[in-house]
């Protein structure tokens, strides 16, 4: 009993250890491709300002960078818990009750995330499978941008679990002492 | 249901869901998932991933961590301090010369950041003790630094104006222009409430003690400098046929960092390491919460809510500055509890129409806007600014700074009536600069 | 549900809006409800919807969907459009069958076929011949167009179309090209010293007709496909006309405005078509299988 008890624990901290750690990560991607789409945004300026050359390229991959930051660091942000949210219920209620819709909103994100990241991931599949590029001279095979909808709103999705396991925790500990 | 109590039933249940706690961005795509699916069938949920990707391909969104960054590695050095000492040795023979200093660097701060918490802390972190050591009140050192942050999204560059800009297809170019005059009139008026609040305290001890030689008042010169370069490279690139306004963003950015690691010796990795990753922390929760709006609007349009709100309000026949008025006190209220941002996003597409078809110009009107979010930003249940100064004076309670803040909320009000009665504050300097308006 | 980009006074939104006028007339219980200025839709983000059936119909520049069927990028491309009269041939030649079979693959067809003109505009300069883009910053706008003035010398930077004023102004930009509706709306004529529109040769054309999902046309009852097809008719007939109107109108608002207008010559489009050959036509015919063909039967139009 107690063995199942604490393998199911050691788990459990394994999941929650390795669901940070991937959010780190991939909030350091984002930072990086952040960084990326300023210098190669300065490098179209002076390309074309200073050279007068050609600039058809970067706009798009900028463009591509962000938003690859975006659904990547989403994770990232969630585990540091700078999602601004406005907690007048919770502040209203008392702290049982509070706890309660705690666990109940937490449910309502991990569904819709998984609502999104299914539909993103079949989006992807499709975008990958007919070989969709951009319409424009660079001819960017979509499926590259398109892969941060499934891997941003997956890794979001285990972070809004890891986050929603340790809200459940706490509360049945509090519950049963 | 006909799509206007429709309207009504979504807006209640939208504000339940977002007072709940649960992040605004997922709130808004719950809302919009659960209606979409009950009015549009299951298979429409297919489109809210390609909506959130859509809503973030767009150039002129990269300007949102840019100017970010911009504010971020500028405040993580002293430049702020550094600034309202510079004004201070200046100006110590004004009566509460330091709250006049401490102002008038948060609007210059607010001319390289784009974000209103961002010029909180960056002046408040030294402002603030300072203020305190020389006996100004609470109220007053704290309301000072909440309300004169707020010029962040009002003086350019502005996130608030970059998101309005995108949503109404109004130049970004001019609305960061619009707010120029406006900006400073509001520093203005915080300028006379704080000298007059300090004297009537009593603030003799607050009158300066210290006077500054001239070769003092000359030395400090050169540490504003980097300041007055970022700003004059910056408003070279956009207005001088550089770069657009969305590129002008990255050329600020990559500026405020050399400035940053060249002047203020900001060289090691982990301090670089922490500008990025908190500016991009701030980028992703704003742009996630501009994707996830996308997917609430393209709900409510395909509800035909959006249209059937706006001709509901073209067919009310009021008096057009009644009309005013009463977006007024909507976006004031809604500023009260929500982040600027999702403000704009909800209820840009509704009030656009309505607004130029009362004749409102809608650069005049993105002033007006920005100055209501600033009202939300110091007024609670959720102010960020206020949480702001509560972070950087936990020994101050909530309640002073709301104390001392809500005269600069009166001066707001002030602002946003000398705009109605006189437009051209907004719309003045954009004209002369790029021309009459389209 | 209709969907398109433009105002509701573009002629795209008045097809758009005589379809719907004609159908409801007909009263055969077929409402078309319009979402005009991307209300609904972001403008390239149209044409999956459509294929999916989650929209009914769109006004859709048919190139941007060029990415998802190369074949599409045809429409768009320098020099193979003379002039209006010739896109209404072209619309009813055997190629743009072939781009309606493609077209069917998605579930999609056409409802109102439809071109558009466009021109160049010049800060400084007229922009007649290939020489004079030579060392020009250009926004174009297509990827055809892009690689044809590459050809010619310009650099290209590429922006939105909202963005061009204001690059123009500032001194970004010193050539465009684009649609004479979008240099009207855009207001281009303050900020230009030289207009060169489409007149009776044009290089630039694109193709933007009303398309439907094939599915939903296919569902719907006998009565109701033919009061779409007729609505359909009367919308054509009024676009082809509208369409080489937009351009004389447009040559109006910029010389009141006081900018020169220049034309291009029949040497001039003979010698941009010749690097056109070189360069966007050979990149479609290597880019796209069966690319050959399809090029033939549209030049086979005359
Ligand atoms: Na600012
Ligand atoms: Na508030």
């Amino acid at each position: 009993m107690n063995i199942a008890r604490d393998q199911k624990q050691i788990l459990l901290i394994g999941f929650q250890n390795t669901t940070n750690w991937l959010s780190e990560v991939s909030g350091r991607i984002a930072s990086l491709m952040i960084l990326g789409a300023v210098l190669l945004t300065c490098q179209m300026i002076f390309v074309r300002f200073v050279l007068n050359a050609s600039t058809v390229w970067q706009t798009e991959i900028v463009v591509y960078l962000m938003v690859g930051a975006t659904l990547l660091g989403l994770a990232f942000v969630q585990k540091h818990k700078g999602h601004v949210n406005v907690d007048l219920l919770p502040i209203w209620l008392n702290y049982r009750s509070a706890r309660i819709l705690a666990i109940f909103t937490g449910l309502t994100a991990i569904t819709v995330t998984a609502v999104c990241l299914f539909y993103g991931f079949e989006f992807w599949h499709l975008v990958h499978k007919r070989g969709w590029t951009s319409d424009t001279v660079t001819a960017v095979p979509l499926w590259i941008p398109y892969l941060s909808l499934p891997i941003g709103l997956g890794l979001l999705l285990l972070q809004l679990i890891a986050d929603w396991l340790e809200t459940l925790l706490q509360q049945i500990s509090k519950a049963g002492m | 249901m006909d799509p206007l109590s429709l309207g009504l039933v979504i807006g209640i249940i939208t504000i339940l869901v977002l007072f709940s706690g649960i992040s605004v961005a997922i709130g808004l795509l719950t809302v919009s998932a659960i209606f979409l699916f009950i009015f549009d069938g299951v298979r429409s949920l297919e489109l809210i991933p390609e909506i959130l990707f859509g809503k973030l391909d767009s150039f002129a969104l990269l300007s949102i961590p840019m100017f970010i960054i911009m504010g971020a590695s500028i405040s993580s050095t002293r430049a702020g301090a550094d600034l309202y000492e510079a004004l201070e040795r200046w100006l110590t023979r004004v009566p509460g010369g330091l709250v006049i200093s401490n102002l008038g660097a948060c609007a210059l701060f607010a001319a390289m950041s784009g974000s209103s918490p961002a010029t909180c802390a960056a002046i408040g972190k030294m402002g603030i003790p300072e203020m305190r050591k020389r006996g100004y009140p609470d109220e007053i050192a704290t309301g000072s630094i909440a309300a004169g942050g707020t010029l962040g999204i009002l003086i350019p560059p502005s996130i608030t104006m970059i998101v309005y800009g995108i949503a109404t297809e109004t130049s970004i170019g001019r609305l960061f222009l619009a707010g120029v005059v406006p900006g400073f009139l509001l520093m203005g008026l915080f300028m006379a409430w704080s000298i007059y609040a300090t004297w009537a305290a009593g603030g003799r001890s607050a009158m300066p003690q210290t006077s500054y030689s001239w070769r003092e008042r000359l030395e400090i010169l050169p540490r504003v400098l980097p300041f007055i370069a970022i700003i004059l490279g910056v408003l070279y690139t956009m207005y001088g046929g550089v770069a657009t306004p969305s590129e002008t963003a990255a050329v600020g950015a990559l500026l405020c960092l050399i400035v940053a690691m060249i002047i203020y010796r900001l060289t090691s990795f982990s301090a670089l390491w922490n500008v990025l990753r908190d500016s991009t922390k701030e980028s992703v929760m704003i742009l996630f919460i501009i994707a996830a709006a996308g997917v609430f609007s393209y709900m409510l349009s395909s509800l035909y809510i959006t249209q059937s709100i706006a001709e509901w309000i073209s067919d009310l026949d009021v008096n057009r500055w009644t009309l005013m008025i009463a977006i007024n006190v909507f976006l004031i209220i809604a500023g009260f509890f929500l982040p600027p941002v999702a403000v704009i996003l909800m209820t840009a597409p509704i009030l656009l129409p309505v607004i130029t078809g009362a004749g409102f110009d809608p650069i005049w009107f993105a002033v007006v806007l920005t100055i209501n979010m600033e009202i939300g930003l110091i007024s609670p249940p959720v102010g960020l600014n206020l949480y702001v100064i509560n972070g950087i004076a936990p020994d101050i309670s909530l309640r002073t700074i709301l104390v001392g803040s809500l005269p600069f909320v009166a001066c707001m009000l002030i602002a946003i009536a000398l705009l109605c009665l006189f437009p051209s504050l907004a719309t003045w300097l954009p004209d002369a600069v790029m021309g009459q308006a389209l | 549900r209709l969907s398109h980009q433009w105002s509701t006074k573009d002629v795209r939104h008045q097809v758009a809006q005589i379809v719907a006028d004609e159908v409801a007339a007909a009263n055969v219980e077929l409402d078309i409800k319009i979402f005009p200025s991307k209300s609904l839709f972001k403008p390239r983000e149209q044409y999956r919807p459509l294929s999916r059936g989650q929209l009914d119909m769109t006004v859709f520049p048919l190139s941007y969907a060029g990415g998802q069927q190369p074949s599409f990028n045809l429409t768009l491309m320098p020099g193979l459009v003379k002039n209006h009269d010739h896109a209404a041939r072209l619309s009813s030649s055997p190629f743009m069958a072939a781009l309606q079979e493609k077209m069917a693959e998605d579930d999609v067809m056409v409802l109102v076929h439809g071109y558009l003109a466009g021109g160049f505009v010049g800060k400084e300069k007229c922009i007649t011949s290939p020489s004079d883009v030579a060392g020009l910053q250009t926004r174009a706008a297509g990827k055809s167009f892009e690689q044809m003035l590459v050809g010619a010398g310009a650099s290209i930077a590429s922006m939105a179309s909202s963005e061009i004023y204001s690059a123009m102004q500032t001194g970004v930009l010193d050539a465009a090209n684009t649609s004479s509706a979008s240099f009207v709306s855009y207001r281009i004529f303050e900020q230009v010293a030289c207009y060169t529109p489409a007149s009776d040769i044009a290089l630039w054309f694109l193709y933007q007709p009303l398309l439907m999902n094939k599915s939903t046309f296919e569902g719907l009852s006998e009565e109701q496909k033919s009061a779409l097809l007729k609505a359909a008719a009367k919308a054509e007939s009024y676009y082809l006309e509208e369409a080489k109107k937009q351009d004389a109108a447009s040559v109006k608002v910029f010389q009141e405005a006081g900018v020169e207008i220049a034309e291009m010559t029949t040497e001039d489009f003979a010698a941009w078509q010749a690097i056109a050959q070189e360069t966007s036509y050979k990149n479609f015919v290597e880019s796209v299988p069966n690319g050959q063909a399809l090029l033939t039967m549209a030049l086979a139009v005359k």
